[in-house]
């Protein structure tokens, strides 16, 4: 097997096939000790999938998998005990209160601080006293949530942790991720919308149809992304202008539009660049200038549409819309 | 830390609600059947009945010793309104240890945790397996009871032997259940499989007593294995253990494959 790299979760060539269906095609992944680790995708690009492997509730079809140091098949409760998980599909249907539920969990996972539980449930608003299944769905969320940091694992596996939750709770839960990953805590958790972990994570792999499409930070996202600019020049540089800007390095989609009275606005997308465009932009007589805010929640999604089953293998099904 | 088998204790509290509900359904069966016996069932005028009816469906409900004492608990109790009952809580119990849990996702949490497979397994099923026990141990207590007062007659030795061949004929709807349950992960399978096993081993009794052409069905049925040899009059027979080598069986199986497939898919 793999040797210990130190990181928290490594994959290579991680693979799972249902049958005819290949939920994960060979994943390689490295999720850093004490990172928080986003993974995106839409539903069924495997995302579930990956964090059901991480907890040996169901086992890789090929490929290596070691999670903090060990396989997850050999590694057995003990290992998991080192771990918080948090399904993404949280169904709890028992009439047992919040505090006899949660008790148990702590009694099969690692040792749970006196009196951590209680601190949870206050910092994320959830009555305890209350049987679980008579809890709204958010506050069957916070219960999740509860058992999954109670013990303070190594790592916390948590998918979809903010669905249902409002939004005071949410900025409670990145503060506690925040916490987590100043203890030293390895956070890896997913959505299916950027904005969800962009916040907290610093690395994020998007994913879609079972394979890794992006791997990169947050940061350098943000960098790579594609930006609106629209520059205003009096009519008569019209010309000049737009011969500067089409010279340019990642500028594309130049369009020129009558913007009031003896002023053109030229308006184009800027793809990273912008030292080159800027500095080429400041040689001109600039009447008005706009950079938009790179939307990395677009970017994203035009990931989603990348066509990347272009191989011949056969066009897999949306798992998590099958299972069930 | 933690204390012994956390996940059978939690079976246990989880389920004591329908356990007590179970155990009065017992006692309100043993308690309105046993009692009428020797107003019409020890004075003959039972058999006479019994002498009216087609021979073929006496045979088929077993009451053909409804005339005796331990004939009468056997016919109505232990062959029928007991076995029926019990196997209803049985396969409910074995269904609801694995194959219930995974398809309401909750198994995937409890799997999460530090605990292994086989042990969630195990301990599950014993669970199940300890709450049909009570409910046996409950049945002798009571027959015990009544025994006197409704004149039945029953030797304590053979009451012991039949309520060992009733938990081991509906433990085994139990454990297919809870095998069925394992290696699928699925309730209508566990189910089917649970009342399946008792309708089985219950029509093909009752076939085998239609004539002697048809008797070699009681070899195959395990609800002759338990009553076959009518241990409430005859006490302790070989063939009882058959139902429990058969759970030792299915109990097996099903924890050998819960330990290697994937979950919650």
């Amino acid at each position: 097997m793999t040797t210990d790299t130190g990181a928290a979760v490594s994959t290579r060539g991680l693979t799972k096939r249902y049958g005819a269906t290949t939920a994960l095609h060979g994943l390689d992944l490295d999720i850093p000790r004490g990172s928080v680790f986003g993974m995106i995708g839409p539903n069924g690009a495997g995302k579930t999938t990956t964090m059901r492997l991480l907890l040996d509730i169901i086992r890789p079809t090929a490929g290596e998998l070691v999670v903090l140091g060990r396989p997850p098949r050999e590694g057995g409760a003990e290992l998991r005990r080192r771990i918080g998980y948090l399904p993404g599909e949280l169904h709890l249907g028992t009439r047992v209160k919040g505090r006899e539920f949660l008790a148990h969990y702590a009694e099969i996972s690692g040792p749970v601080r006196k009196g951590a539980v209680d601190d949870l449930a206050d910092r994320l608003g959830v009555d305890l006293g209350r049987p679980v299944r008579s809890l709204s769905k958010g506050n069957k969320q916070k219960v999740g949530l509860i058992q999954a940091f109670m013990h303070e694992p190594e790592l916390l596996v948590l998918d979809e942790p903010t669905s249902g939750l409002d939004p005071l709770v949410q900025q409670e839960f990145h503060a506690m991720l925040h916490e987590a990953k100043a203890k030293g805590q390895t956070v890896f958790l997913s959505s299916h919308v950027l904005s969800e972990v962009q916040q907290t994570a610093l690395e994020i792999a998007i994913l879609k149809e079972g394979r890794i499409v992006e791997q990169s930070t947050v940061a350098a996202l943000r960098e790579n992304a594609v930006r609106h600019v629209k520059v205003v020049v009096a009519e008569t540089d019209a010309a000049d202008a737009r011969a500067t800007l089409d010279s340019l390095p990642g500028v594309a989609g130049l369009a020129a539009a009558p913007n009031g009275p003896g002023t053109v606005a030229l308006s184009a997308t800027l793809d990273a660049h912008v030292d080159a465009f800027v500095k080429a932009v400041a040689r001109l007589d600039v009447i008005d200038l706009t950079m938009e805010e790179p939307d990395l929640e677009e970017m994203v999604l035009a990931y989603y549409g990348t066509d990347v089953s272009s191989t011949a293998e056969p066009v897999e099904a949306d798992r998590k819309a099958a299972k069930r | 830390m933690n204390r012994m088998l956390p996940l059978f204790r939690r079976s246990i509290l989880d389920g004591w609600r329908g356990l007590v509900g179970w155990t009065i359904g017992i006692l309100a069966a043993l308690f309105l059947y046993l009692p009428l016996y020797p107003s019409f069932g020890g004075n003959g005028q039972m058999q006479q009945i019994i002498d009216t009816l087609p021979p073929e469906l006496v045979r088929s409900l077993n009451y053909d010793q409804i005339g005796s004492g331990p004939g009468y608990a056997q016919a109505t109790f232990y062959g029928l309104i007991g076995f029926v009952l019990i196997t209803i809580a049985a396969v409910g119990w074995g269904t609801e240890a694995i194959a219930n849990d995974e398809e309401n996702g909750q198994l995937e949490l409890t799997l999460a945790h530090g605990v292994l497979r086989g042990q969630v397994f195990a301990e599950r099923a014993a669970a199940v397996l300890v709450k049909l026990v009570w409910l046996a141990v409950v049945s002798v207590a009571v027959v015990m009871v009544l025994n006197e007062p409704a004149e039945l007659g029953i030797e304590f030795d053979h009451l012991v032997a039949t309520a060992v061949a009733f938990l081991g004929l509906v433990s085994l709807a139990a454990t297919a259940a809870i095998g069925v349950g394992a290696v699928t992960g699925r309730r209508s399978w566990a189910v089917g499989a649970g009342a399946g096993i008792a309708v089985y081993a219950y029509a093909l009794n009752a076939l085998g007593n239609q004539s002697d052409d048809l008797g070699w069905l009681h070899d195959w049925s395990p609800y002759s294995w338990a009553y076959g040899d009518s241990p409430i009059l005859n006490g302790w027979s070989g063939t009882i253990w058959l139902n429990y080598a058969v759970i030792a069986a299915l109990l097996l199986v099903g924890w050998l494959v819960f330990r290697r497939r994937d979950v919650a898919v």
